[in-house]
């Protein structure tokens, strides 16, 4: 019967048709309902309320809003994040097209030094922490070793507060392989005629790169700067691993501090808000990047 | 072969199927569930400690259930153990024991998380006479007991012996007063010719463990609990950050910055900094004669009480800061009365002595056999214990936001031994540190307010 019910006939009505497709889709929506929308809906509630986890929450309005405007730690939180994806987010997006259009050249051996660059995405974050935090020790580490045979005397990268987020900023350029391979694809997409006939033209490969590569890459290169604007904003686990927000709250990023609100210091209603501001930032600032992209982003047309 | 004798995809998938099904509903137990003698009232413990921290308290449970046949301890260990049990208890599903630190008390308590014990203790075994007076007074909150102590600890000054007599200072002479202290730390320092660091005699920083120590050698107190009012920026507290801050000047700044920090991930390990010669005196808990045995057995260090401002010495009554670990009951759980009984169990004398000695830890009781003190891993003990019954032992304040208050003196110690002034850094920390205090009683008052309108 419902073997029947659900197996699409030409002749069916429209709302026939769209019940069959809700009861194929069902499991998602279910899924969807229970474990994104319900949570989701629930937090916005909790961000108004103080709520403990151990206590039912009690609604108190935008108190918890108006107390983070006055909390300096949140303030400290929100320009370490910002430093932080400003650096991380910027200096990625020029390793990273530098790196694919370097990786785009038929060289010889060109396709290890791809998977090497593309490694490092597959390490798992903790593993990842757990080495670097080795390699910039201050007494044993390796940079501070190699430095040491330049006869340059390295700084202590986690221990300092102005080496510490720096630290983290360069290792965060390590991971840049996923973003790279993007852009490798939309290198081998752009048309070989039109690089003809630039020469034909008489552009040097500068000017080459400028008015054609750059433009034909464009949509990628937004593309990674969204994705990596939302990564470095939600940074959480390599911070919380290395330093934990420390030294001298110089690494304090802002999920951190959310993380420690509602599962340490037992402010889940003040978590939550923290929460909701983060999420509108993003949408913010993404939708201000989609807006500016209109006068530098190239779609082809086709 | 015959057609009749192939296997057909149909055939292949029932039979796969059926067998999924028929292992997903096997009435299969985990060898740990097939152990539990049948009968028992069977109790979920959470506990925090790994290792042989965790064996040693494995050792307790297996006794407890050895020692009866009515009740059963399954010992959980649990990493992240505050947030996941704030999880537990506040969805309605926790475990019947859980083992936390004494400063949840406050929050765990006021949140009605947790079972008081007074209710649960018809026989009055609980009572403050079995216990030193500080360790009662943080099982305690508004006169109502909510845990019982599983291991506790005081923090003392270990020092390099060896060193002492290098410079030929005694080392059966450790020094009491500050100023004392400061003298062995400069003649205990060694620069190397290029003028780096090569020893510290002693610098606050290494472990920065306990960045809320200091102001008990200077008489300072963090909290006013009859007016809910932080006092960090009090002269005795200004005086023990100014004395950290004094140490990057002796050391030079750089040297201070890099030096302490550089040792972040070897304590308790081959490398520590103590073990190696790098600093001859350290702040450390009582758990370190562990690791000396392990690592370094023929090490010869001692142990004293932290120094204090030449007003308050006082060599009756050692100051120190006292933290416990607590195991309390959640509201809610299944089976409160047979928790109770292994809790009471556990605040037993010889049992406390057992997990002690295996933690290389004090005991928490006023009443400590011979043979603890003797055959005691960490041969100074004594010093701990002295610590932990003295009427000058300093315990953390007794509010729901020192965890969070403990966060904002770290972070101003940090900016301090960075060359930060120190009474504008304590006076940022305090200023924060009131608002979430006066936030959490304003809260507090909500909610009992709401539940008065809502019984």
């Amino acid at each position: 019967m419902l073997r029947k019910f659900i197996t699409p006939k030409p002749a069916d009505h429209v709302g026939i048709q769209t019940l069959r497709g809700l009861i194929w889709v069902s499991p998602w929506i279910v899924g969807f309902v229970l474990f994104m929308l319900l949570p989701i809906g629930m937090s916005i509630y909790y961000s108004l309320t103080d709520y403990s986890l151990l206590e039912a929450p009690v609604f108190i309005g935008l108190d918890n809003y108006r107390e983070l405007f006055s909390d300096p730690v949140f303030w400290i939180s929100v320009r370490v994040t910002a430093i932080y994806a400003l650096c991380s987010v910027l200096l990625s997006t020029i390793i990273t097209i530098a790196l694919a259009v370097l990786l785009n050249n038929k060289l010889r051996g060109v396709g290890i030094v791809r998977a090497i660059v593309f490694l490092p995405t597959l390490v798992p974050l903790v593993a990842a922490a757990l080495g670097w935090m080795w390699l910039y020790d201050g007494e044993m580490g390796l940079i501070n070793n190699l430095l040491a045979k330049l006869s340059i005397d390295g700084p202590n990268w986690l221990g300092e507060k102005h080496w510490a987020l720096l630290s983290l900023i360069m290792m965060s350029l390590w991971q840049v392989g996923a973003a790279m391979v993007i852009c490798l694809a939309a290198l081998q997409s752009v048309p070989r005629s039109l690089y003809d006939a630039a020469n034909i033209d008489g552009a040097q490969p500068l000017s080459r790169f400028r008015h054609i590569t750059l433009p034909m890459i464009s949509p990628a290169v937004l593309f990674n700067i969204i994705i990596a604007l939302i990564w470095s904003v939600q940074v959480f686990a390599v911070p919380y691993i290395m330093t934990q927000g420390g030294p001298e709250d110089s690494t304090r990023f802002y999920t951190i501090y959310l993380y420690e609100n509602a599962f340490v210091y037992g402010r889940m209603g003040y978590a939550s808000a923290m929460a909701w501001l983060q999420l509108l930032t993003v949408l913010g600032l993404t939708a201000i990047i989609l807006r500016l992209s209109r006068n530098f982003v190239h779609y082809r047309i086709t | 072969m015959g057609k009749s004798a192939d296997i057909t995809r149909r055939t292949m998938l029932v039979t796969a199927a059926a067998a999924g099904a028929g292992f997903a509903v096997w009435p299969y137990r985990s060898r740990h569930v097939r152990d539990i003698p049948s009968g028992r009232v069977v109790l979920n413990y959470w506990e925090k400690w790994t290792g042989v921290e965790g064996q040693a308290l494995g050792r307790i449970v297996d006794r407890f259930n050895n020692s009866q046949n009515r009740i059963w301890v399954k010992r959980v260990t649990m990493s992240d153990i505050v947030a996941k049990s704030m999880v537990a208890i506040g969805g309605g599903d926790p475990p019947d024991l859980v083992g936390l630190f004494n400063f949840n008390i406050p929050q765990f308590a006021e949140a009605g998380a947790i079972l008081p014990l007074d209710e649960l203790d018809s026989t009055k075994q609980l009572l403050p006479k079995h216990y030193a007076p500080a360790v009662w007074n943080l099982l305690t909150y508004e006169n109502k007991i909510w845990a019982g102590v599983t291991t506790c600890y005081s923090l003392a000054i270990y020092y390099n012996r060896e060193h002492f007599r290098q410079v030929g200072l005694d080392p059966d002479s450790p020094p009491p007063t500050v100023t004392e202290f400061d003298h062995y730390a400069k003649l205990l320092t060694q620069f190397a010719d290029d003028g780096s660091l090569k020893r510290a005699g002693f610098m606050p920083n290494i472990p920065n463990w306990w960045p809320h120590f200091w102001p008990a050698m200077f008489g300072g107190t963090f909290y006013d609990k009859q007016t809910n009012r932080a006092t960090l920026v009090s002269p005795e507290n200004i005086a023990a950050y100014e004395w950290v801050a004094n140490h990057p000047k002796l050391y030079g700044k750089m040297a201070a910055q890099t030096f302490g920090s550089s040792f972040n991930r070897t304590f308790h390990s081959p490398q520590d900094p103590f073990l190696l010669g790098k600093v001859s005196m350290i702040l450390q808990g009582p758990w370190i004669a562990n690791f000396i045995g392990t690592y370094a057995p023929t090490f010869d260090y001692g142990c004293f009480a932290a120094p204090v401002v030449e007003e308050l010495y006082d060599p009756t009554h050692p100051t120190g800061i006292l933290e416990a670990d607590v195991i309390m009951i959640p509201r809610g759980c299944p089976n409160p009365q047979a928790a109770f009984e292994f809790l009471l169990y556990t605040q037993r004398q010889d049992v406390q002595e057992q997990l002690a000695t295996d933690h290389s830890k004090p005991s928490p009781l006023m009443n400590v056999s011979e043979k603890f003190i003797h055959e005691h891993p960490n041969r100074y003990v004594h010093v701990h214990d002295a610590i932990i019954k003295s009427s000058a032992v300093r315990v953390a304040p007794q509010t729901r936001v020192w965890k969070q208050y403990a966060d904002m003196i770290a972070s101003a110690f940090d900016a301090i031994w960075a060359g930060a002034d120190v009474r504008s850094q304590l006076q940022a920390a305090q200023d924060r540190v009131q608002q979430l205090l006066d936030t959490s009683a304003l809260r507090r008052k909500q909610r009992q307010s709401m539940i008065g309108k809502y019984p």
